[in-house]
This record gives C-alpha cells, sequence and structure tokens, in this order.
C-alpha cells in the first residue's frame, strides 16, 4: 500500500513516517509503564517457576523427607524452614504457585469462554437477548461473588475443578460487560452497516469484524480475571473448603500457619508474601493494559 | 422521581425475590441434612420425628413459602447450632462486633482514602501521588487475611504492642479496625483521586481560572462538589468488600461476629441461620442499590430525565 503510494506519487517518503499498527503504540505506552512491565517479568519468572518446579526444588510438594527436622527455621538447606509435617517449605511454596496460577489462567479461560459469545450476542443483538442478559447480570452484582462462592463451595465441597468453575461463573460477568460495551459502540459504524448491505450474515459480522476489533478489552477482560480467581481461591482455601490438603495451595497454607504463628513464623510469612506478590503482578499487569490499550481511561 | 423511585424499588424486589429462590435452592442443594452427622446416630423414627417437627419433610416449594411468610414476620427459626435462642436473637447479638468493628473501618478509612487521593489529584506525578496510588493497589488486590496476618505478624508476635485477637476490651479492636480500614481507604484513596482529576480537567475549571478565581475557590467551591456525585456510587462497591471481608477478619483475629457465624454455620450445615443471613445480605446490599441509585439520580439530574441508570 505505501509502495504504491510512493510510486504513483513520485515522491520519496522518508522513512519515520512509517505506519505503525495501533499495537505497536499500545505496546509502547505499556513499556513506559515502570510498575506494570515490573509486574509483567515477575509474572512470567512465577509462572516458569511453576512449570519447572522440579527443577528448582529439591525434593516434591508433598514429600515428608525431613520429619526429624519439622518446623525447623529457614536456613540455607531449606530456605523457608520446614513445615510441621516434615515438607521442605520453599518446594510447598513453589508447587502451590503451580496450584494459584493454574486456577488463575484456567478460571480466566472459562470467563473468556461464557463471557465472550455472550457479551458479543447481547451488543449485537440488543434487544431481548441483552434485557435478559442485564437482569442476569444484575442478579450477580447484588450477591456479593464471595459470598456466593462460599455456598457453591460448600454444596461442591471444594476440588480444583469446582473452584475454577465457581470463579468462572462470577468472572465471565466482567469480560461480558466489556465485550458488550465494544461491540455495542462499534454495531453502528459505517464498515458495519457495509458489510450488512453486502449481504454478510450476523455471524460473519460478529466474527470477522466485531470481535476482532474487540481484542484489547478481551485481553484486558482476560488478565484482569486472573488475580481475581486467584484471590478467590485463596480465600476458600484459607476457610477450608477450597482446594483440600495435601495439594499445597497458599490459602490454606496461611490458614495452618494462623496455628504456628507466635513460635514459627515462617510457617505464616512466606505463603502470605507469595500470594500478595503474585496478586499484586497480575493486578498490576491488568491495569496497565487497560492504560496501553484506552489511553482514555489513564489513572483511573 | 417518584415513577423513577417506584421502577427501581420494584425491578430491586424482583431481583430480590429471584435471588431469595437461588439462595433457598442451593441451601436445599448441600448434600447432608442437620442429622446426618456421625457422633450422634438416631434411631429412624426420632429423625422423621424431627423432620417433621422442623418442616424439612415437606416439598420444596412449600418450605420455601412458609419461610418467606416467617421471614417478613422476622421469624428466621431457630439455629442448629443453638438451639436455645432464636436466629433473630442470635443475630442481634452478633452484628455488634461486626458492626462496632466495620463501621470503626469505614470512619477511620474513608475520610484518609478521600483526603490521600485529593492531594494525589492535586500534586500529579509527585510522591504523594505515587503512596496513594501504590497504597490504593495494596488494598484493592490483596484478600483481607493477607493483610491481617502481616498485621498480626508485626504489632502482635514481633513487636507485642497488641493482642493478636479477642474481643472485649477495646485493645483487641485495634488490629481488626486497621485491617478493615484498609479496603475502604483504598477504595477512596482511587476513587477521590479519579474523580477530581476527571473534573479538574473539565473546560469550566480552565474558564473560572481565566475568570481569576483563586486556586482555592476553584477547588474548594467548585471541583470539590462536582466529584462528590462519582464517590457517592462508590460506596456501594465498599460496602460489599467491608461485609464481605468481615468473614475473613473475623475469622483472623477470633471475632464473634456476623462473618464468624456466617462460616460456622457453613460448615455445620446450620441453614436456617444460613439462610438468614444471605437473605439479610442480599436485602442489604438491595437496599443499598436502590438507595446509591436514587441518591444518585438526587445528584445527577440527567439519570432523572432519561430513566437509564448510569
Amino acid at each position: 500500500m505505501t509502495e504504491l503510494a510512493t510510486q504513483a506519487t513520485g515522491l520519496a517518503r522518508p522513512d519515520q513516517t512509517r505506519q505503525h499498527s495501533p499495537l505497536y503504540f499500545a505496546w509502547r505506552r505499556f513499556a513506559d509503564n515502570k510498575a506494570a512491565l515490573g509486574a509483567g517479568v515477575v509474572l512470567v519468572v512465577l509462572i516458569l517457576m511453576a512449570i519447572f518446579a522440579p527443577l528448582i526444588t529439591g525434593t516434591g510438594g508433598n514429600e515428608q523427607a525431613f520429619l526429624t527436622q519439622s518446623l525447623a527455621f529457614p536456613s540455607g538447606e531449606h530456605w523457608f524452614g520446614v513445615d510441621d509435617l516434615g515438607r521442605d517449605f520453599f518446594a510447598r511454596i513453589v508447587y502451590g504457585a503451580r496450584v494459584s496460577l493454574g486456577i488463575g489462567l484456567s478460571a480466566a479461560l472459562f470467563s473468556l469462554v461464557i463471557g465472550l459469545p455472550v457479551g458479543a450476542l447481547a451488543g449485537y443483538l440488543g434487544g431481548r437477548f441483552d434485557w435478559v442478559t442485564m437482569r442476569v447480570i444484575e442478579l450477580f452484582s447484588v450477591v456479593p461473588p464471595l459470598l456466593a462462592a462460599l455456598l457453591l463451595a460448600s454444596v461442591t465441597r471444594g476440588g480444583l475443578w469446582a473452584i475454577v468453575l465457581i470463579a468462572a461463573l462470577f468472572g465471565w460477568v466482567n469480560v461480558c460487560l466489556l465485550v458488550r460495551a465494544q461491540v455495542k459502540s462499534f454495531r453502528e459504524k459505517e464498515f458495519i452497516m457495509a458489510a450488512q448491505a453486502l449481504g454478510a450474515s450476523p455471524w460473519h459480522v460478529i466474527w470477522r469484524h466485531l470481535i476482532p476489533n474487540s481484542v484489547s478489552p478481551i485481553i484486558v477482560g482476560f488478565v484482569l480475571a486472573i488475580p481475581l480467581a486467584m484471590m478467590l481461591e485463596a480465600s476458600l482455601s484459607f476457610l477450608g473448603i477450597g482446594v483440600q490438603p495435601p495439594t499445597p495451595s497458599w490459602g490454606q497454607m496461611i490458614n495452618i500457619g494462623m496455628n504456628f504463628i507466635f513460635f514459627y513464623w515462617h510457617m505464616a510469612v512466606f505463603p502470605t508474601l507469595a500470594l500478595a506478590l503474585t496478586i499484586l503482578s497480575a493486578s498490576l499487569l491488568g491495569d496497565g493494559l487497560r492504560d496501553a490499550f484506552d489511553p482514555t481511561l489513564k489513572g483511573r | 422521581m417518584t415513577g423513577f423511585i417506584i421502577r427501581r424499588t420494584l425491578s430491586m424486589l424482583v431481583t430480590f425475590i429471584v435471588v431469595s429462590i437461588v439462595i433457598f435452592l442451593m441451601m436445599h442443594s448441600i448434600p447432608g441434612g442437620p442429622f446426618d452427622g456421625n457422633e450422634m446416630p438416631l434411631p429412624d423414627n426420632i429423625r422423621d420425628r424431627l423432620m417433621a417437627q422442623l418442616g424439612l419433610d415437606q416439598p420444596l416449594y412449600v418450605q420455601y413459602l412458609r419461610y418467606m411468610w416467617g421471614a417478613l414476620h422476622f421469624d428466621f427459626g431457630v439455629p442448629y447450632q443453638s438451639p436455645g435462642e432464636t436466629v433473630m436473637g442470635l443475630v442481634a447479638h452478633a452484628w455488634v462486633p461486626s458492626l462496632v468493628l466495620g463501621g470503626s473501618g469505614i470512619i477511620i478509612g474513608a475520610p484518609i482514602g478521600i483526603l490521600l487521593g485529593m492531594a494525589a489529584a492535586l500534586n500529579r506525578n509527585s510522591w504523594i501521588d505515587y503512596v496513594a496510588s501504590a497504597l490504593a493497589t495494596l488494598g484493592l488486590t490483596i484478600p483481607v487475611f493477607v493483610t491481617s496476618t502481616l498485621l498480626i505478624l508485626v504489632f502482635a508476635v514481633w513487636l507485642h504492642w497488641l493482642p493478636a485477637s479477642g474481643w472485649g476490651e477495646p485493645k483487641r479492636w485495634i488490629l481488626p479496625i486497621l485491617a478493615y480500614a484498609a479496603v475502604p481507604l483504598a477504595t477512596y484513596a482511587r476513587y477521590a483521586r479519579s474523580a477530581m482529576l476527571d473534573t479538574l480537567n473539565k473546560p469550566f475549571v480552565t474558564v473560572l481560572r481565566a475568570k481569576g478565581l483563586s486556586e482555592r475557590r476553584i477547588i474548594f467551591q467548585h471541583v470539590l462538589r462536582n466529584s462528590a456525585i462519582p464517590m457517592v456510587t462508590v460506596f456501594l462497591p465498599m460496602f460489599v468488600g467491608i461485609a464481605t471481608g468481615s468473614i475473613f477478619v473475623e475469622a483472623m483475629f477470633r471475632v464473634p461476629g456476623l462473618g464468624a457465624y456466617f462460616v460456622s454455620s457453613i460448615e455445620k450445615r446450620d441453614y436456617p441461620l444460613e439462610m438468614a443471613l444471605m437473605l439479610l445480605i442480599s436485602m442489604l446490599f438491595c437496599i443499598s442499590y436502590l438507595l446509591s441509585d436514587i441518591l444518585y439520580a438526587l445528584l445527577n439530574p440527567r439519570i432523572r430525565v432519561d430513566g437509564s441508570r448510569r
């Protein structure tokens, strides 16, 4: 396109007027945001640690390999000490990252799977479908997610998949609202009308035009759903109706650590810090992405 | 305006009824009943008698209608975990710690948050702006029980300044109140900042400056007043944060409040108490939604005219 234009006018255009894609500008804005960039790096490191957990820990997360040194304080050999059942605490924290991040990512994925089609359809079709969707979302907004999740978790008795589904049940609302708003504002644009006038089916318009134009709210919705799901998992596990032992989960470890807090502080400190660090970086990353994709919202 | 209020009230009523049905059904799908525990096995005929006495042998919709009829008369039945009193009696003494601690949390946290947010908006990109933003992000993202753990560790375990848990002497209230205050502080720091910034960038502020008004008058008489509207609507999410946070704060600090009873009612399958607490909380939410809608319409005439929400 640029070449054709250059040939047609016969003028040499300097290089710096090269067109940049919106994604390039989004990346530039994101890279300027030091907190979000740092959070992204931390998150990548955490994800790598979770994936390669067996390589960086001496023992598995559940091996009671140090029973004789139970409750030992942090040392050169055991960086985070040993827990009450003789397990290396560093290994448990690292394996806990697998649970926390795994639940966060899969719950965000499920939120997307529900929220994207519903939001796109509600935004595009409007009318009765939109009305019903909004009333359902209103129901969700009246019941606080954590309380409802508590009830649901006690119905299902916890477990990994139950928590992922519960988190997705409350996570899809945000994704749906974001996608719906974007689709609704694009529905009236000329190029959509042109596509409709050329006889494009609603399916084609949504799939080829509206969803590609909603990529930024979709990414933002996805990333912001991660810390929410991790928070939900940690809260439920903390109350004992989330991930069941011996599977390591930070929330559950904080709960156990509280019983030892006066004498063996390492049992509470490390899972607390790990959870805070992970949730904080995931939220900062999500906020940074939102600011980068939509600079008009900056600083909210 | 009256039409607007009636419309919102009716829609909230419908929402509340649907929510109550969902809660009721969920409650009854929890596996196991109150007499299924293994510690004290009951003979079949006695169990049947008890079930009939508590109305648990009726079909679900009868149980629901009967329950809601009682609820209208503030009769929520007898909690299984302490049969000596009614649910209302238990709620009546359990809400005191929750209200004292949560209320003080709001009273302390919200003004500090508003001041912090205002200072941040007026001194953009200064150290105070960064401190306010950092506090807001921390307070809004980190779960309450993490803050509570750190508070207990620092002030009770390491410094020995304050007791770690309990209820009674006011000395024991300080840490839970601090834990509660984190949420309103963070919420208001963030929203006061963005509301102020929004207003400061409006053209009318430029006009006021051009007319030569003093900066102090611009901020206190014009900007502050116009930024108040969005801050009213934030009260609701903050209230939600406080109410759900109370479960964890009370579990952490061993406070005998509503949150603690909520958790024990789920563990002990105490249907009447659980149901009453859920209903109370959803009703509170419905009412605060309604109030914030009406307040918003009062403050912002544009909403009243076209009747749409937000």
